[in-house]
């Protein structure tokens, strides 16, 4: 299972911008998978305990599949009719761009609203 | 996890993240949905029908498994139901080939292709429809207002060009599949084919026996009108009668012959095997990148074609023929057609619009 890094670093098109209405969904997707590979069932409800968003089944598996179509995640083969997806290297790094990209937003705006509102 | 390891996001790091995370793949899976009844999966087997056959046989099973433990849990939803009848109808457009195929690239141009294939034929069997009625109206006395000359001659030349294209097609496709039965694979191209054969047999020899079937439709001898020759608008006629007559004179049905109805019930039925057979032999036919390209070039031509056909009818539609002239008429089922001439434009330059060389290759 171990993979170069190299030979599957990620196109500039591999982002998650790419992936049009799917591009929320796969964020959420790619954070839970992020600490192990999840079945949609799992998916679902780990994605509901850490971002309070239930993502229906048929956008789940939109989302999915657009992503492993991408080369972000990979399905596992699987004994039962449930198959788990992992994340891969270029799905890792795409996720780790997206969140510092968000961090950095999230991180002017806080700080905005601390100084002008005395919110924090 | 990259981020609680406080280190930069290297190739090295990123391998690691992914080995660790291979290694604890059985552990992490959790997530475990009660059991559920028999019910309720037959329930969300009967949702996957929303999806196409190519997408239900990669993801069919999982989907239903997620499917029937979100039932167990929430057995009446509507924005559930709503999202698996949106993400089926988007699966189903990217099955033909409208939007981007989402988990098989390969199959995208075949699937666009048949998609244009579809729409020419709707666009042919429309167009002949209404032009032959006019032709066969010209044929017989002359128009008095000019526009409806003109829109016969834009009319029948787009219909020749159209014609001239799906001939060059057809020749290209058989060659593509003269090389799949040398390959070997030609043997689940047999089904579609004989679809193809019996439908173009049937509308071919059918409208030939039916085209004089009612007087007139032949044009007088002595009185030619158009370029178009007699005989052709007759075939046209004959070919595509379940349109007019069957449409726009259904209280008129009882007075027609029992054969002419037999055949209006067997011509669509012969239509819709060539244009069912085509599709499912362009969308299992692997064909050359220089094949898809010389095809896709002569969609682009039968655009335009296309294009100056619509032309042809609207000049038709606003060309005011003094008195009555039901030859000239222009009818609902005219409007009808034009319509679907549109819809079927539409359709087609949606299928080839985002087609890209690299994806031919």
């Amino acid at each position: 299972m171990k993979r170069s890094a190299s030979s599957a670093a990620p196109a500039a098109s591999d982002g998650l911008d790419t992936l049009g209405r799917s591009s929320g969904p796969a964020s959420l997707i790619l954070s839970s998978l992020a600490d192990g590979a999840k079945h949609g069932y799992a998916l679902t409800k780990d994605i509901e305990s850490f971002a309070g968003v239930r993502l229906a089944p048929g956008t789940l598996y939109e989302a999915l599949s657009r992503l492993e179509a991408h080369g972000l995640i990979e399905a596992l083969d699987s004994q039962d009719r449930r198959r788990p997806y992992q994340l891969t290297v270029t799905g890792a790094t795409a996720l780790s761009s997206y969140l510092q990209a968000q961090r950095q937003v999230a991180d002017v705006g806080l700080s905005r609203l601390a100084r002008s509102w005395a919110l924090t | 996890m990259i981020e609680a390891r406080g280190e930069t996001t290297t190739e090295a790091t990123i391998e690691t993240a992914t080995e660790a995370t291979v290694e604890t793949t059985t552990e992490t899976i959790t997530g475990e949905p009660e059991a559920i009844p028999a019910d309720i999966k037959a329930r969300a087997c009967g949702r996957l029908r929303w999806y196409p056959a190519a997408w239900r046989a990669r993801y069919g099973d999982e989907f239903a498994e997620l499917l029937a433990a979100d039932l167990a849990e929430r057995p009446r939803s509507l924005r559930r139901d709503a999202d698996i009848a949106c993400s089926g109808l988007r699966a189903r457009l990217a099955d033909v080939g409208l939007t981007p195929h989402a988990f098989d690239r390969g199959a995208s141009p075949r699937a666009r292709l048949a998609t244009l294939a579809c729409c020419a034929a709707a666009f042919m069997l429309a167009a002949a429809a209404m032009w032959s009625q006019l032709a066969i109206g010209v044929s017989w006395t002359h128009p008095r207002h000019a526009g409806v000359t003109q829109a016969l001659d834009l009319m029948s030349a787009a219909l020749l060009v159209c014609s001239v294209l799906a001939g060059l097609a057809a020749i290209r496709v058989g060659g593509s599949v003269i090389a799949a039965i040398r390959r070997g694979d030609g043997l689940r191209l047999l089904r579609p084919a004989a679809l193809i054969a019996t439908g173009a047999t049937v509308l071919f020899f059918g409208a030939k026996h039916f085209e004089n079937a009612w007087p007139g439709t032949g044009g007088h001898l002595l009185v030619h009108q158009s370029l178009v020759p007699g005989g052709v608008a007759a075939f046209g006629w004959a070919a595509t009668m379940w349109i007019t007559s069957y449409v726009m004179h259904p209280a008129a049905l009882v007075a027609f012959p029992a054969g002419q109805l037999a055949w209006m019930a067997l011509s669509p039925a012969a239509a819709g095997g060539v244009i069912a057979g085509t599709a499912s032999l362009l969308r299992q036919l692997d064909q050359s990148p220089g094949a898809l390209r010389f095809e896709l070039g002569l969609a682009r031509v039968g655009g335009a074609a296309m294009l100056l056909f619509i032309a042809g009818a609207l000049r038709w539609l606003v060309s005011p023929e003094p008195g009555v002239m039901p030859a000239f008429h222009v009818g609902v089922i005219d409007l009808a057609a034009l319509a679907v001439l549109a819809l079927t434009v539409a359709t087609a330059s949606q299928a080839i619009r985002r087609v890209q060389p690299c994806q031919l290759a």
